[in-house]
């Protein structure tokens, strides 16, 4: 019971803080939000942060987007593999996108093609 | 002679191994084991935060009690982060915290108890700290110079740590901040903390900090930390591995780096 709630109240302090960055996050509008489905080239679980480098269709072009998210460290404590994000997988993301345009953004959650969700994702 | 000789060996090999044995197995010291995560706020004084989101979010503040002069140097350093130029001096890879901000990280902390030193260990390095309970003083004026950490030398009072801190490096100049707001010390900042348990995994930490620079009064400022599951892990924490948010050093902008390391933001020269 104790334990029970100890990893509960973690999972809640963990989500509360789930978009603390290294950084200022000045860069991204955080009152968008932009959903996409892109092709995975890589998630790199990495410190300071994980990136989720995916190909995003453009009219016929291919971009690169770089989607900012946590650092493994917390990531992993959270429940996230860095298996998780296959390469040439299909998924649906949701981002706070960069201000100026960019193919870039503040990651807030996935969902995968079976339908399972990472992150922060209501339907 | 034969049996004094059997009785000095082990006598003097017993008395060579009573200071490890003891640090390892001193009961009058408190079990602060495991991994712990700050409660609260980002703000590094959460009783008095103002406006809504995180430190770093638009027209959030705290109230520390500067004077006029110190509270317009954080007004300064407010107006700089709501328009995104305030850099966070740790995004420079290899920056510690500093105290009293090393108190004030979401990633995990590890408090090391041993008979003469407690050192605070936070996951997001490099940011360990010693305090000296060993009787010790603090240093002589002549050998003091402004660290990240500083110099703490404390004694336990029971289960509680008291531990005074002086010869801080200057928040001035950006080495240094409290949280995102861009709250400051100068370097007259002394210290005095108070640290113990106040139930079986939440401790809690008091600071009284003495700043007659840049405060009106003492500032009293008080965190609580949560001992999370038995099995949790704490992780290195090399922030050069894949750095892509360097900060441009002649705007105080922080930016953004493409897989290839290039520039993605669009209005930058």
């Amino acid at each position: 019971m104790k334990f029970n709630n100890i990893l509960f109240g973690y999972v809640l302090l963990t989500m509360s803080h789930s978009l603390a960055a290294h950084h200022s996050t000045a860069m991204f509008d955080q009152t968008q939000v932009k959903e996409f489905t892109g092709t995975v080239k890589e998630f790199q679980f990495t410190n300071p942060h994980s990136w989720i480098q995916i190909f995003n269709d453009e009219n016929g072009e291919q971009v690169e987007w770089s989607l900012e998210w946590d650092s493994p460290n917390r990531l992993a404590r959270e429940g996230v593999r860095p298996a998780m994000f296959s390469p040439g997988a299909e998924v649906t993301i949701r981002i706070y996108p960069m201000k100026d345009g960019a193919p870039a953004g503040l990651f807030i959650g996935a969902r995968f093609a079976d339908g399972s969700t990472v992150g922060r994702w209501e339907e | 002679m034969v049996v004094k000789s059997r009785f000095t060996l082990p006598v003097l090999m017993l008395c060579l191994s009573l200071p490890l044995f003891a640090q390892d197995n001193d009961n009058s010291l408190p079990d602060w084991s495991g991994a712990w995560e700050r409660l609260g706020h980002s703000v590094f004084d959460p009783s008095t935060v103002v406006g809504e989101g995180l430190s770093g979010s638009p027209g959030v503040r705290e109230f520390p009690p500067y004077n006029a002069e110190w509270e317009a140097k954080y007004e300064r350093n407010l107006a700089l982060r709501d328009a995104g130029m305030l850099p966070d001096p740790i995004s420079v890879c290899g920056t510690p915290t500093g105290f009293p901000r090393l108190l004030n990280m979401p990633d995990l902390y590890e408090f090391a108890v041993t008979r003469d030193q407690v050192w605070i260990i936070q996951e997001n390095g490099p940011n360990l700290m010693r305090i000296y309970t060993d009787g010790r003083d603090h240093l002589p004026p002549d050998m003091r110079w402004g660290t990240y950490t500083g110099d703490s030398v404390g004694h336990w009072e029971g289960d509680t740590l008291v531990f005074e801190t002086i010869s801080l490096l200057s928040s001035e100049e950006g080495r240094t901040i409290l949280d995102r707001s861009g709250a400051i010390l100068s370097d007259a900042a002394r210290i005095e903390t108070r640290m113990g348990k106040i139930e079986e995994d939440i401790i809690e930490i008091r600071m009284t900090i003495h700043d007659e620079k840049a405060f009106t009064e003492p500032w009293v400022v008080t965190r609580q930390y949560q001992r999370l599951p038995e099995e949790t892990r704490v992780y290195d924490y090399a922030c050069a591995q894949n750095q892509r948010n360097p900060v441009d050093l002649e705007t105080g902008r922080t930016l953004t780096l493409d897989s290839d390391g290039e520039i993605l933001d669009r209005d930058v020269d």
